[in-house]
């Protein structure tokens, strides 16, 4: 019972991050209707910017490597979605992936180049102390982490649901021509929206980054197929099936690496998706027909 | 000039487009696989255990992992008949990991120590010989009625179907053909590299086909041998940049999909020219003779839907 | 001039094929005109090019006799006054009534405006203030329609774009739908309206264009359309 809630525990935490991750994706692929091969890689940027900045300003701690994560993946996946992504709209998706992709390896082997292929230690923003909740046992660390991508869940939530803006996103993912029609700027909330997703995965990457005390140029390679996963498993009809994808496979993972063996945690996902993908084709919660 | 030194690039080169033709045919029914590399992973292991634990001899082997690859190809054409476009690409994804992850933690093929202790038969000529099949197959399936009836099911499947074709045979074929192709090419593969390992078959080394063929245009089979060429050569020419080898691959991809999104290589939409970013290499032959010519046959009986209640 | 549009020679195909060819039509503020034509003849085609969704090949659309609309994107010409009732409806479904209508108002920066005119649809649409908060998909064929027409006129359009609005729809409630565009109409509001049910429509227009193949083959008063033959023969029955 106790590995079960300790398994259980680690599951959310990990999976909150997939979920934030996933959103992004999600944002991208229900609103501007492209698979965004770059954005695991935008979240790398983000992690370390966040670096950076606390080599510089090391006084201020998580919240100035939060903001320049934010601020360091925003920009880039804005000058993305300009350059690349707004002038392919209308093509095949397949089009927009690799050119994407393209941009991927270019952030990827470009960031190794600049601090090297290997890990990178990332500095210790919070202490590494265990707290105990009940029974079981999680760091300091772990805990923040869960928190950040929590609040940006709901930040994000929020925003799709509360907001005017929100709204108009919304109402582009399922019928742009209408949203168009109805006075939105299509062009400008798309924006806005690679924007806010990219923003969002800066912030969860300096969140890992902490919480695993060390940034890699190659993280995006395994946060993003896993990103990707609950995406697909989710279903773009509602965000928040997203979100509690991200978290359920997060969980079946822990339980995986608890209950069988570690090596078969990676296989888990995979699994997951053809599963429910042979059963609901379009996803848990159900697509947009697009 | 040493000739031998560029060996290996040659070999790698031939193999792959193999394996691009093989994933061409499989997408002229109209659905891009991106399990090639996995497929070629079956082809790979499947020679590799048979020469190496079975004591067989390298051609059988061959053939047998070209069998091999046709079974799984037919298998996920099965598993993805019902599924449009978006998630079909999916899930022949999911299945290609899903492959990669049993190969993973499959310890009589080695696991994630990968097979090793494969025998070197591939030479050249077996290259070339191989590169020769996989043209001439590629070339009669899709001048044939096999490839019309494909093209047609990718272009319009309610009016294929209208027509009588029956849409699950023309996936299963194509991605039968295709895969035999694409695991010939992954034995032989394995029997150079000596080693074959499950990040081989990973959704990765897939998407670089899928690349090659949208880099080379989907339009005729010569876009993929081209996009094949290119796309392994190139990162070889590349090698004096050193380290910013692959970021110049990288933007290489994005310019080509930014200026050129239909392929390098194109065909005009009447008659059957060629043609690369504008210089006609192949004239267009007159279409009216052909056309005159396939009407007068009657579909072969095996290319209908089966009249049952539907 | 006074008119409020005015298309001329307006040609649009979808790829190489030709679906609108050298239509051209007016419109004056306060007029309800009606577009017929059968399935396929070019009417859907008509609207999404007014509302910049679709390029044209060749034509001029003109607002208020000077501006260009073919120069502009559709949420721009959206915040000129005109606002579209889409063929089949389309709303946000997945959406709450509600926000269907803040939606509608999404251009207006005035948003206590909006809630104003949000409380008049509900006042006139008592039914919608009922449904107010219930997604807009499980909604029945005649309310998704009062929806989509409270949306549009959130914006206090100056001219209604109507495709098709009887389509799909119950006799009684078609009935409603029309008396609701005469009504509309006599709010001032200019209404082009395209449709294939023209006993109903020629009873509300006083213009009508006759649309077949992409052409306008008839145009005049709509009381004289309906007395001629050729509309009798394929829209009316065959008898006046």
């Amino acid at each position: 019972m106790e590995l079960f809630l300790q398994q259980l525990a680690n599951g959310l935490v990990i999976g909150s991050t997939y979920s934030v991750v996933a959103i992004g994706f999600a944002l991208a692929f229900t609103v501007l209707r492209v698979i965004n091969f770059a954005h695991p890689d935008i979240f790398m940027v983000g992690m370390f910017a966040g670096l950076a900045a606390t080599a510089q300003w090391p006084a201020f701690g998580l919240l100035v490597a939060m903001v320049a994560g934010a601020a360091g993946a925003g920009v880039v996946g804005f000058v993305l979605e300009r350059t690349v992504i707004a002038p392919l709209r209308g093509r095949d998706v397949l089009m927009t992936l690799i050119g994407t992709l393209g941009v991927a390896i270019v952030l990827q082997n470009g960031m190794a180049l600049i601090v090297g292929p290997d890990p990178v230690a990332y500095p210790a923003l919070l202490p590494r102390r265990f707290i105990d909740i009940g029974p079981v046992a999680l760091t300091v660390r772990q805990v923040a982490n869960f928190a950040i991508c929590l609040l940006l869940l709901g930040l994000v939530s929020l925003y799709v649901r509360g907001t005017s803006y929100g709204r108009a996103t919304r109402a582009i993912a399922e019928r742009p021509d209408v949203a168009a029609a109805f006075g939105v700027n299509v062009a400008r909330i798309c924006q806005i929206t690679i924007l806010l997703a990219s923003m969002m995965a800066g912030v969860a990457a300096v969140s890992v980054g902490m919480l695993y005390g060390s940034a890699s140029a190659f993280v995006g390679l395994l946060y993003g197929l896993k990103a990707f996963i609950c995406m697909l498993v989710a279903g773009n009809r509602y965000f928040e099936g997203v979100m509690v994808v991200g978290l359920a496979i997060g969980i079946i993972e822990a339980l995986v690496t608890g209950y069988l063996s570690s090596s078969l945690r990676d296989a888990a996902a995979f699994f997951v998706l053809i599963g429910v993908l042979y059963f609901r084709p379009n996803g848990l919660f159900g697509s947009y027909n697009a | 000039m040493n000739f031998a030194a560029f060996e290996p690039v040659v070999i790698f080169t031939l193999l792959n487009v193999v394996m691009a033709l093989g994933l061409y045919i499989t997408a002229l029914s109209g659905q891009l696989s991106m399990a090639t590399a996995a497929i070629a992973g079956v082809g790979g292991y499947t020679s590799a255990v048979l020469t190496v634990k079975l004591g067989w001899p390298f051609l059988p082997a061959v053939v047998a992992a070209a069998l091999a690859g046709a079974l799984v190809g037919t298998l996920l054409a099965l598993i993805t008949l019902k599924m449009r476009d978006f998630i079909l690409k999916l899930t022949t994804l999911a299945f290609g990991e899903a492959l990669a992850v049993l190969a993973f933690n499959f310890d009589y093929i080695g696991g994630a120590n990968s097979f090793t202790g494969i025998g070197l038969k591939t030479t050249i000529w077996t290259a070339l010989l191989a590169t020769a099949i996989a043209l001439y197959v590629a070339w009669r399936f899709d001048a044939s009625r096999l490839g019309l009836a494909s093209r047609a099911v990718r272009d319009d499947p309610g009016a294929a179907s209208a027509m009588g074709i029956s849409i699950a045979f023309m996936r299963a074929i194509t991605f039968a053909v295709g895969g035999a192709l694409v695991a010939m090419g992954g034995a032989i593969q394995g029997h150079y590299m000596l080693v074959i390992s499950p990040h081989d078959l990973g959704f990765f080394v897939s998407l670089n086909f899928i690349i090659f063929l949208l880099f080379g245009g989907l339009q005729t089979l010569w876009g993929p041998v081209f996009g094949a060429v290119l796309l392994t050569a190139l990162p070889e020419m590349l090698r004096f940049t050193n380290e910013y080898r692959l970021i110049l691959y990288g933007l290489i991809i994005v310019l080509v999909v930014l200026l050129r999104p239909d392929g390098l290589l194109t065909r005009t939409p009447t008659g059957r020219a060629i043609r690369i970013l504008g210089y006609t290499l192949v004239p267009a032959r007159p279409v009216a003779s052909r056309a005159s010519e396939l009407s007068a046959r009657p579909l072969p009986a095996y290319l209908l839907r089966r009249q049952a209640a539907e | 001039m006074s008119e409020l549009l005015r298309v001329t020679d307006l040609a649009v195909s979808y790829g190489s094929v030709p679906a609108v060819d050298g239509v051209s039509l007016t419109i004056e503020p306060g007029e309800l005109r009606v577009i017929l034509g059968a399935n396929g003849a070019g009417k859907t085609t008509i609207i999404k090019t007014l509302l910049g969704l679709l390029r044209p090949r060749a034509g001029q659309i003109r607002l208020d006799g000077q501006t260009d609309l073919l120069r502009l994107r559709p949420h721009e010409i959206h915040r000129l006054g005109i606002a579209w009732v889409p063929e089949g409806r389309q709303l946000w479904n997945t959406l709450t009534v509600v926000d269907n209508l803040r939606l509608g108002g999404f251009a207006e920066p005035d948003k206590a405006l909006v809630d104003r005119r949000i409380a008049a649809m509900f006042e006139r649409f008592p039914r919608l203030r009922e449904r107010q908060d219930q997604i807009a998909g499980s909604l029945s064929g005649g309310e998704q329609q009062m929806v989509a027409i409270a949306r549009a006129l959130i914006s206090a359009p100056r001219l209604l774009l109507m495709d098709e609005p009887s389509l799909g729809l119950a006799p009684k409630v078609v009935r409603d739908v029309f008396g609701l565009v005469r009504e509309i109409n006599k709010m001032g509001i200019a209404i082009l309206m395209v449709e294939q049910n023209a006993r109903q429509a020629l009873r509300v227009a006083n213009w009508a264009y006759l649309l077949e193949t992409g052409q306008i083959v008839e145009s005049g008063q709509a009381d004289e359309i309906g007395r001629k033959e050729s509309v009798q023969a394929v829209f009316l029955g065959g008898h006046a």
